[in-house]
């Protein structure tokens, strides 16, 4: 086996950005995440083992009944690690050393609503200042100002979990949608790309053209608070009336659950997130007139005879014979000899050779003395 | 000659603001290197294994050399792929000879898995696996086993040793409807935590022992102990021998009087393993599936730490440079002029050799920081 080392120009370490597609559609209090139905298994509600509308983090106890689910557990010593969920009053007084502490799966994300329409408001209080932050981007950002005073106003704050975006929510990408009983009344888009949410649809419709919101990109949360009319129709909401943004996304997980008989909206949030990937790009040559040997044991001719000879000074081997592979178009004649070897893996060493990786390549590469190749290895770090 | 001079000066003014910024870390005294083992109990009971999913967890290949398993229908893109199941026979079995069906592929599968798994002997030949493991004491072989080759997603770094249990129904009539499971033997890595062994290629393994553990009448030895395979804990992979299917007369571990031989594959004739010659692996792998009454084991994580003991002398850190520290030139914090100043730490920044940020670490609330007091923040990176 050869060791090569990369030079500075093999190895390129780069950022992937990517901008996955979200959607969260809302219904009489169910939250459906990218159109996935909510699938029942032969032992649980939802096969994930979460919630319906929830999404599950490593999707671990797959439909397994209680008492049959993969936990994670940590045994007590000197370094006193534990789980997050062991407080350290009963790590310290009640886990003796070497008894475990057990934690649970599945872990579980979904968006959230609160709605506020008192002054008891401590969610939004916590986010005056980043408010405030972005009054660069949009006025209409501002805790309080002659938009509006968002300690007093009605505001409908949409949580969402920074698993579902990654590290920003893509400017310009996010829409609102309100439904009332199948049809559009109202469409929101941060079009100007400032973080305002804009009422553009249905065309001429009430408030179109209207700020009804503000959307924080890094930290997931939209914040509603357009309350005029959308629809005449009474349908139920937090107030039972007609439909407003204040009451969009009605039922999800915000402690109401809307009657399937009652007349209520339906809600969709697209938008896309933004991901951040490190990758190593890496380039293995294998050089002209290099790497044309193998250890294998099939790399030699089987028909020979692989003896030693031993006496009391010596130890020889026999001559070993290299299996010619070369192709040849007649039978009774032997093509004449070509070292060749089959390259079907990369492997990656630390500089004390260590291996640290392993790079397959689909169909081993035919590799002659007259033949140099470059591998590009790939690995998101 | 002036522009070397404010070089000079711009170099003499980053270096007092890096020496007033910027302390080092004695990598003796401050900087610590800790590995926890974190741990999951992984439970797989018979029924995912077969008869909850009417098989459509079980995913067969044109090929032919193995079964793989998943925890809940393979199309299913929920689905975790839990372990491959395989049979192979070496050359110097008994039963080689007689072996009419996927001959070469059991073969090829047992060389594939002892060359891996046991490695070469001195003559360059591929080991065949050892019952009790010593290699250099001879003794019995393992030649016709199967293989249960478990999920990376499920053993992590590695089997836990000494939690490896697997319970087989030994019920001698054939079934696949779970009247096998009326006499059980279990198989375990009794001596794992302890007695591994490290003969392999593949890292460290255990010898699979067989009891009792279900049944009225006695299906083993009382009392006794049967070395019936291998477990080996990092590559995650148990080797079987199919000597738990048939009875001490035809050189297996079965109580001889209470329980013949299985009938592992058809509902003629008490023949344990030995019916395999004539079967695909498809149709063994099916038959041991059935007979596998739970499987559970625990697997370990190793979880890498560096603690960097940042030290926080009684004269550092007391004044900041943010632009908020101060108002109307005067510090914000202070409300006589004879105050000392105090300022609050709320972050730690991790720098390189060029002082260039790595990493940054938040305390959970700001930190009150006078002159009057020291500190020793603990940061800790996993990786």
């Amino acid at each position: 086996m050869s060791f090569y080392k990369f030079d500075e120009d093999d190895l390129f370490t780069n950022t992937i950005e990517a901008y996955p597609q979200y959607r969260f559609y809302t219904q009489s209090g169910s939250i459906y995440i990218n159109d996935m139905p909510h699938l029942s298994g032969a032992n649980t509600v939802n096969n994930l083992g979460v919630p319906k509308g929830f999404v599950s983090l490593y999707e671990y106890n797959i439909d397994r009944p209680a008492g049959n689910l993969i936990y994670p557990f940590i045994i007590k010593d000197g370094h006193r690690d534990t789980l997050k969920t062991v407080s350290k009053q009963a790590y310290n007084a009640t886990l003796l050393f070497g008894e475990t502490s057990t934690g649970s799966y599945s872990l579980s994300a979904s968006i959230s609503r609160d709605y506020y329409s008192t002054t008891t408001r401590t969610r939004i209080n916590a986010l005056r200042n980043t408010l405030n932050h972005y009054n660069y981007l949009s006025p209409h950002y501002q805790y309080s100002s002659s938009f509006g005073d968002k300690s007093s106003q009605t505001i409908n704050l949409i949580s969402i979990p920074s698993i579902f975006y990654g590290s920003k929510i893509k400017k310009g990408t996010i829409s609102l949608k309100y439904y009332v009983t199948g049809t559009l009344v109202g469409e929101l888009q941060d079009k100007n790309y400032n973080g305002e949410l804009v009422q553009v649809g249905p065309e001429g419709s009430t408030g179109s053209g209207s700020v009804a919101g503000v959307a924080l990109y890094r930290e997931g949360f939209l914040l509603l608070t357009g309350s005029w009319n959308l629809n005449a129709e009474t349908i139920q909401t937090d107030t039972n009336g007609p439909s407003k943004w204040i009451h969009f996304n009605y039922g999800a997980n915000d402690g109401n659950s809307p009657a399937l008989t009652t007349l209520s909206a339906s809600f969709a949030i697209d938008y896309q997130g933004t991901t951040h990937t490190q990758t190593m790009t890496m380039f293995a040559t294998a050089p002209y007139g290099e790497l044309n040997h193998s250890n294998n044991p099939t790399y030699l001719d089987a028909s020979e005879t692989q003896g030693v000879s031993t006496g009391s000074i010596q130890y020889m081997e026999q001559p070993k014979k290299i299996k010619n592979v070369v192709h040849s178009q007649f039978l009774d004649v032997e093509p004449d000899f070509v070292k060749t070897t089959y390259i079907s893996k990369v492997a990656i060493y630390d500089e004390d050779k260590n291996l640290i990786g392993i790079a397959k390549v689909a169909t081993p590469v035919r590799k002659t003395e007259e033949k140099q190749y470059t591998f590009k290895l790939k690995i998101d770090i | 000659m002036s522009q070397f001079v404010s070089q000079n000066q711009q170099f003499h003014r980053e270096k007092i603001m890096a020496e007033s910024f910027y302390k080092s870390l004695d990598i003796g005294k401050d900087v610590a290197n800790t590995r926890t083992l974190l741990h999951e109990a992984i439970p797989l009971t018979g029924t995912i294994v077969s008869g909850t999913y009417s098989d459509n967890n079980i995913k067969n290949y044109a090929h032919g050399m193995f079964q793989s398993v998943y925890d809940y229908p393979y199309l299913s893109s929920s689905a975790n792929h839990i372990f491959d199941l395989t049979v192979g026979v070496s050359a110097q079995s008994g039963l080689y000879s007689s072996v009419t069906s996927q001959k070469s592929k059991k073969l090829n599968i047992y060389n594939q898995m002892a060359q891996v798994l046991a490695g070469y002997d001195h003559t360059g030949s591929i080991q065949r696996f050892d019952q009790d493991g010593n290699i250099l004491a001879g003794g019995a072989k393992l030649d016709n086993v199967f293989f249960m080759n478990f999920s990376r997603l499920l053993i992590k770094d590695e089997i836990k040793k000494g939690t490896f249990e697997l319970e087989l129904g030994v019920n001698s009539d054939y079934d696949q409807a779970g009247v096998v499971f009326t006499r059980r033997i279990k198989l375990t890595d009794l001596s794992g935590s302890n007695g591994y062994l490290v003969n392999s290629p593949v890292g460290e393994y255990g010898v699979l022992y067989a009891t009792q553990s279900f049944g009225t009448n006695a299906v083993l030895a009382a009392n006794q102990y049967y070395a019936v395979g291998l477990l080996f804990y990092q590559a995650g992979v148990a080797v079987i021998s199919g000597s738990v299917f048939h009875d001490a007369a035809k050189g297996g571990i079965l109580h001889t009087t209470n329980t013949d031989s299985t009938r592992l594959l058809s509902t003629s004739g008490y023949h344990g393993l030995d019916i395999v010659t004539g079967s695909t692996n498809e149709v063994i792998a099916d038959s041991l599936r059935n007979r596998i009454y739970n499987v559970q084991f625990n697997n370990t994580v190793e979880l890498n730490s560096s603690v960097y003991f940042c030290r926080i002398n009684h004269n550092e850190y007391n004044y900041s440079t943010n632009p908020t520290y101060l108002s109307g030139s005067k510090i914000r914090v202070k409300t006589q002029s004879s105050d000392l100043p105090v300022s609050y730490i709320t972050s730690v920044g991790l720098y390189n050799d060029n002082n260039e940020l790595l990493a940054t670490a938040k305390l959970s609330e700001p930190l009150k920081k006078s002159s009057d007091t020291e500190f020793t923040i603990r940061v800790r990176l996993d990786y």
